[in-house]
């Protein structure tokens, strides 16, 4: 299911929770787990954790009209398996 | 009183007299040890309480610093000693309390382990129950917090979860001492009939079944005691440290070679064996779970359904918008000239009869350029706090990221790095934390991409421009005007992408995940703190940089002699006049373009500054609205949404790129692209006869 997940990922673009979820016929809190695992594993890798990380060090911050209060996982090298591909 | 409610556990429980029980098929024992295994907040504390009341010693994990609770009940005349292990979510030993957790059970061989599982949260709880079935304990399952998942409208079925999973389930309520009774009794049959016990375990993905058979193959009778021989080859395929070790130490050179090589080849086995424990958890979560029929999460479900929809979630996206400028123009545009005409005009009336006796410059100073120019920005606040107060209710409620994830859909149809969404969405907002935020973005090429499309993001100060000046020039059509603005400037932003896409990148392939969050009420005082840092940090800028340019405006608009029409400003507008004669626009009009340079507001301040009459009365809407002919001032508002962008975004650009060839490269792009967009509307509208 692991790997089912990284190869849905892998066809690229923005997948969300819930998308993935409906794919694996599954929880999106199953697949919230199952994500962390991937992360800790080194499959993925955490791309900005809400504003704290995104704004951080901007000097305009306070006049962004947007922050980004989501979290979002990128696929690493490893995560893009070559088995996982076929 | 419930028949499975005990006040007092020990004291029904407890049975003083040890008994000898003689029925066939069943061990004959005084003491069996129970481990009380789960994740931490499942309630395994009160459970533990509740069995062993005031029999508790506390101690240490020898060794560790980390609390070891042990206790004792009685029952059936037996004497159960039960341990309470550390609250761990797996017993892959990645902490020291999985460790000790997993060593314990592994080493000390309790009778029973009791897994507490929270049964609001079945999923997240059973991949420890997955792990623990893969060792060879007996396992009972204690349903916890059957209560809050009924709440929750979450339904589990013990009877049908126990036949899937083959092992005994006991709904409980620890909390309110419901289910302790049963829990009791579920441990004492399986303890005293242990042979009966055959879990359905996870396993291993199929494709891995063989390369695990061999591995076992490889380690038979090499596996110190008391490992299982089977979970020893299962754990290092998986990766695991401490098994690795100890395997090296104990295999001959030859065979760990054999070993190593395997692992070598199956490095992402790690996945099989995850993944079938993750399989299993959906298999039983889907047979004994019965889903929410209605509520918050369904509520996201079925709005998302067509707010993340490829193309639906567009139309959505598209309709907002369309809204948000709808609002700001019913509202907020009335509210503006409200300001002008009370604020920027009677002010600078008042100024000119109150300093009557005062020098002409300072009058002028004073009336045109601070008044007419910074004043006049500050008569945006009105749009701005309509503009902010939207986006953060979009934001509060939860569509933001929504939003990001449908465009992040439409940019990347178009070839655009699927990853440059998150920076260039924040460019809404101001394109320089887009320009930062492009440091996430992986590749030196793909982060250069990034940056260099930026600027074409119509930020807030662009739209509030674009916002005062379209109701003036195309009145009630102001909206679908602003509206075309911003699809023409995305339109701009997905061509040039795409461009440089294929010249710089050359499909550079990229995915993510995004974690969209359930819609919520908004909240109003969140809402109206971004609001009131935003339209200060606003103020702020119109006294400061937006005073200072309004004043530079005014001084060169009447030195040297005094008359605007020989200023040093004329002199250079001028040399702009044969390239703003291609698109209907006189020297004013390219000199307000050039000073939003400095800061988009500063055209609404030049203009303010340059067409200020002196009449009484005179809003700069009247006097604007006569100079132009249509077809010039949308060539103007579409060069003005394309133009280079302001000082602070390309001293970003310089800093993010560490070049002063890609910065030039970029202003270079986008005064042609301004320019060649601002004259292919004119000339085109002038070839069709339209608004000339």
């Amino acid at each position: 299911m692991l790997q089912r997940l990284l190869e849905l990922v892998a066809e690229g673009g923005l997948r969300s929770c819930a998308d993935l979820a409906r794919e694996l016929g599954v929880s999106e809190g199953l697949v919230g787990q199952m994500i962390e695992d991937l992360a800790r594993m080194g499959y993925l890798r955490p791309v900005a954790d809400g504003c704290e990380t995104q704004c951080a060090g901007c000097p305009l911050a306070e006049t962004c009209a947007i922050g980004s209060p989501t979290r979002v996982w990128a696929l690493t090298e490893k995560g893009q398996l070559p088995d996982a591909r076929t | 009183m419930t028949n499975d409610q005990i006040p007092n556990p020990k004291s029904q429980i407890r049975n003083p007299k040890p008994e000898t029980r003689t029925e066939p098929g069943r061990s004959v024992r005084n003491q069996i040890t129970v481990a009380l295994t789960g994740q931490p907040n499942v309630g395994k504390s009160t459970v533990f309480n509740l069995l062993t009341g005031l029999s508790q010693h506390v101690g240490n994990w020898p060794g560790k610093t980390i609390e070891q609770k042990t206790g004792t009940y009685h029952h059936n005349g037996i004497t159960v000693q039960i341990v309470d292990l550390p609250g761990t979510y797996s017993l892959t030993a990645n902490s020291l309390e999985e460790q000790i957790a997993r060593d314990y059970i592994i080493k000390e061989k309790p009778d029973v382990v009791v897994a507490i599982v929270n049964a609001a949260a079945l999923e997240r709880s059973l991949y420890l129950v997955a792990e623990l079935l893969e060792l060879s304990v007996p396992v009972v399952l204690g349903l916890n917090m059957t209560d809050v998942a009924e709440q929750q409208r979450m339904y589990i079925e013990p009877h049908v979860l126990e036949a899937a999973l083959c092992l005994p389930v006991v709904p409980m309520v620890a909390s309110k001492n419901q289910g302790m009774r049963e829990l009791v009794e579920a441990v004492d049959r399986l303890a005293s009939d242990p042979d009966s016990y055959d879990p359905r375990r996870p396993g291993i993905r199929e494709d891995h079944q063989a390369v695990l058979a061999h591995l076992q193959k490889i380690i038979a009778e090499q596996v110190p005691e008391p490992y299982p021989e089977n979970w020893v080859a299962l754990k290092l395929l998986e990766g695991d440290r401490e098994i690795t070790r100890i395997m090296q130490e104990r295999l001959s050179p030859e065979k760990w070679e054999q070993v190593h090589s395997i692992l070598m080849k199956h490095e992402d086995a790690i996945l099989a064996v995850a993944g079938a424990r993750y399989e299993w958890i959906g298999r039983m979560v889907r047979a004994a779970l019965v889903r929410p029929t209605f509520g918050q999460v369904t509520l996201t479900d079925r709005v998302d359904r067509y707010a993340t929809h490829p193309f639906w979630g567009l139309l959505v996206l598209v309709g907002i918008l369309g809204l948000v400028f709808w609002l700001t123009y019913t509202v907020g545009a009335p509210l503006q000239e409200l300001l002008d005409t009370y604020l920027v005009q009677a002010g600078a009336e008042w100024v000119r009869s109150a300093l009557s006796g005062a020098p002409v410059w300072l009058v002028g100073l004073l009336a045109d350029g601070v008044i007419g120019g910074a004043g006049m920005v500050v008569t945006f606040l009105p749009i701005l706090i309509i503009f902010f107060a939207t986006l953060g209710l979009l934001e509060d409620v939860g569509y933001m990221a929504r939003a990001a994830y449908v465009m992040d859909r439409f940019m990347h149809l178009m070839g655009l790095h699927g990853k440059s969404f998150l920076p260039l969405f924040l460019g809404f907002g101001c394109n320089v934390p887009a320009v930062m935020g492009a440091r996430v973005v992986e590749g030196q090429q793909a982060r250069l991409l990034t940056i260099l499309v930026a600027p074409l993001v119509p930020c807030t100060a662009r739209m509030a421009v674009v916002a005062v000046l379209a109701p003036i020039f195309f009145g009630r059509h102001a909206a679908l005007v602003s509206w075309g603005l911003i699809g023409l400037s995305l339109v701009m932003l997905a061509i040039v992408g795409i461009a440089l896409h294929e010249l710089v990148l050359g499909g550079e392939h990229v995915a993510f995940i995004m974690e969209l969050p359930l819609y919520h009420l908004p909240n109003a005082r969140t809402i109206g703190l971004s609001v009131w840092q935003r339209s200060v940090a606003f103020l702020k800028k119109a006294g400061s940089i937006i005073l200072i340019v309004s004043v530079v405006v005014w001084a060169l608009s009447v030195l040297p002699g005094g008359e605007i029409e020989s200023s040093y400003l004329a002199g250079m507008g001028r040399l702009l006049s044969p390239l703003g004669k291609l698109m209907g626009l006189g020297w004013r009009m390219m000199v307000a373009l050039l000073t939003s340079f400095v800061a988009k507001e500063n055209t609404i301040a030049t203009l303010g500054v340059l067409y200020s009459t002196g009449e009484e009365g005179a809003r700069l809407a009247d006097t604007l609205s006569g100079v132009l002919t249509p077809a010039a001032a949308l060539a103007f508002l579409a060069m003005q949404m394309l133009f280079i962008p302001c000082v602070a975004v390309v001293a970003t650009i310089r800093q993010e790129t560490g070049s002063w060839r890609w910065t030039a490269f970029n202003i270079a792009l986008l005064l042609v692209l301004s320019f060649s967009v601002g004259i292919a509307i004119y000339q085109g509208a002038v070839l069709v006869g339209w608004g000339v």
